[in-house]
């Protein structure tokens, strides 16, 4: 014990008292700040081309443009996310509604399933115009695009989950005559859950490449169009200000929905059964204790 | 009452009000179709919003900027696009696709397309093109190269093309690196590879610069029943033109404010104002007015070129119906109104 602690206090000494995880950080951001200033210095020295690779102070000069001085950003950013979340909510409802119905009636997958492939493998930036010429110009055929991008990921981890129910805890509830909805409820909902959490992911994420491609063709507004300014004008620091904003955004949708995974699918991982386990034992002793 | 139910209530109370707001003044609102967003390009749109001459003429303009491949005169067919901007070869080839639409009012009546080579590069004519590579903006940009090709007694097959679109950087990198020629395309194209020091020499040829460019176009059926609001749209974007014409600078100064993202670099923003101006300020009397002998005489070169298959009476599709009243306006009054703009902005 002594020994044990002798060598913690030794590498504590070693790295200047830090933790591992501050350490790991520190690295981290060694590793990020070194990478950008080799890139300001290279596009400084004139190694690369600032038409392409505009200097990350540039990059910078611009989100303080775009943000604080002119502002222009906030209303697009408004209006991409704004059709993210709509695009993702209908095409959530229709994926995981979908996928529920393939995955519970085996008539329904025999027919519907190939459609359901076949549409995936369309490309949909081909099928956007016509959405626009069925649908109109405006949000709604934005949507449609969104929905059309991101329902497949629900669509096929609802069914996954649905359908790969384990075998022997089935046979389980049957021979203790339990109901379908208690089938549905305490086994398949539970086994389903995080497969279908993972493919809300999938289905965030890819919903905000939807309403980028939306945004490509219908330029009116959003992240989409004005990337698109920007480009055109040979604008690159605001392009890339603009792109780094929907990468952040994309790492948070990521992160959040993760977050959320973690504590809905909260018997997944040791951490959220402990801290469900703990607030029982609180609720039972409570109980037990009137 | 629950924090749900009143939650409901608000929202409830909230979506009843928008339509009341909305309509308060009565707007009728005139869809049009064309590639770009707001811009410094199309700066009459622009420039008559800031002074209030849409709201003034009861009019609210919704643009359905679009890149689509389905053409812009099925949105007009079909209702969903009041006007559409299309340029000389579309016009006629809808025309005989059998659109019933007519021609209105000549946004740009010089040509913005161009074809544009290296400046002290090795491509100084359009003869020189032959057996290379070109790269167009757009693929709406085929059309023209055919028709400068021809023009300069060539044929559109002598050259390879290839869709470039119209990021700056790809558009730079071709012709800086001589991946391409030359570049067919239009001014607002240009104006960004200039302030970039890609310095450009325009070789299309002369006959092809006097060419009704963006010309707004209706479906013909329309064109009573949408009367008065299309006055009213018509004088305001004249109006818009009128007052660049001797006003530049307060254009510029709105155009800022406008869509800032096309001003962060200055001399971007100059460059493409000053280019854009030449196209949208009319060569005709009147603003806005339909030159049928020009419409005439460039359809035998579209002929030649294979960019329509047979020519059409211009009779049969232009329509000045419009022009008497767009041009209807007192120019003393908008002088006013710019020098007041002008006092209250700058």
């Amino acid at each position: 014990m002594a020994a044990q602690d002798t060598m913690t206090e030794g590498l504590s000494a070693r790295s200047g008292g830090l933790s591992l995880r501050q350490r790991r950080t520190l690295l981290h951001a060694l590793i990020f700040f070194t990478l950008i200033g080799l890139w300001e210095a290279g596009a400084r020295l004139g190694l690369l081309d600032p038409l392409f690779y505009p200097r990350p102070t540039s990059i910078l000069n611009s989100f303080y443009l775009i943000y604080i001085k002119n502002g222009n950003v906030w209303f697009n950013l408004y209006a991409t996310m704004s059709l993210v979340i709509a695009g993702w909510i209908g095409g959530s409802i229709l994926g995981v509604g979908l996928g529920a119905l393939v995955g519970f009636n085996a008539v329904v997958r025999r027919f519907l399933k190939p459609y359901v492939i076949v549409l995936e493998a369309t490309p949909r930036i081909a099928v956007a115009p016509l959405l626009i010429a069925a649908l109109g110009f405006g949000a709604s055929s934005k949507i449609a695009i969104i929905v059309l991008v991101c329902f497949f990921a629900p669509f096929i981890n609802t069914l996954s989950g649905v359908v790969n129910v384990n075998e022997d805890k089935l046979e389980l509830f049957r021979s203790l005559r339990a109901t379908k909805m208690q089938v549905l409820r305490k086994l398949v909902l539970p086994d389903a859950i995080p497969v279908i959490m993972a493919g809300e992911r999938l289905a965030l994420t890819a919903a905000l490449s939807g309403a980028l491609v939306a945004e490509f063709i219908q330029r009116d507004q959003g992240m989409g169009a004005l990337i698109l300014v920007y480009t055109r004008n040979l604008n690159m620091a605001s392009s890339f200000a603009c792109i780094f904003t929907l990468t952040i955004l994309g790492f948070l949708i990521f992160k959040g929905m993760e977050w959320v995974d973690h504590h809905i699918a909260y018997w997944k991982n040791e951490a959220g059964m402990k801290r469900i386990g703990d607030r029982r034992r609180r609720q039972f002793g409570a109980q037990v204790g009137e | 009452m629950t924090m749900l139910k009143s939650m409901m209530l608000s929202t409830a109370l909230a979506v009843t009000a928008i339509p009341t707001v909305g309509f308060a003044q009565d707007l009728t609102t005139v869809n049009m179709i064309n590639p770009l967003p707001r811009s410094t390009v199309f700066y009459p749109l622009v420039v008559a919003e800031a002074l209030g001459y849409f709201e003034e003429e009861g009019v609210e303009v919704n643009l359905l900027p679009s890149d689509t491949s389905i053409p812009y005169v099925a949105f007009v067919q079909n209702g969903q696009a009041d006007l559409a901007m299309l340029d000389a070869t579309e016009t006629v080839n809808a025309m005989l696709a059998g659109a019933n639409i007519n021609t209105v009012f000549e946004v740009m009546q010089n040509a913005p397309e161009s074809v544009a080579v290296l400046e002290g590069g090795d491509y100084t004519s359009m003869s020189d093109l032959v057996g290379t590579t070109v790269g167009l903006v757009s693929d709406r940009d085929r059309a023209f190269l055919q028709a400068a090709m021809s023009a300069a007694g060539h044929s559109i097959d002598d050259v390879s093309t290839v869709v470039l679109g119209e990021s700056g950087p790809t558009l730079a990198s071709a012709i800086s690196t001589g991946n391409v020629s030359a570049l067919v395309g239009s001014i607002n194209d240009w104006a960004a590879l200039a302030a970039a020091d890609i310095t450009l020499t325009l070789v299309t040829p002369e006959e092809l610069l006097a060419s009704p460019a963006n010309t707004f176009a209706m479906n013909a059926e329309m064109i009573e029943p949408k009367r008065e609001a299309m006055e009213g749209f018509f004088r305001a974007w004249a109006k818009g033109i009128y007052v660049s014409i001797d006003n530049p600078d307060v254009v510029a100064e709105m155009l800022r404010e406008a869509v800032p993202e096309e001003w962060e670099n200055e001399a971007v923003g100059m460059s493409l104002l000053t280019g854009v101006m030449t196209m949208n300020i009319s060569t005709t009397p009147r603003l806005g007015d339909l030159q049928a002998d020009v419409w005439t005489a460039i359809q035998p070169r579209m002929l030649t070129s294979g960019a329509i298959e047979s020519m059409v009476d211009v009779t049969t599709f232009l329509n000045d119906t419009y022009i008497g009243a767009a041009n209807d306006f007192d120019r003393a009054e908008v002088d006013a109104e710019v020098s007041a703009w002008r006092a209250e902005n700058m």
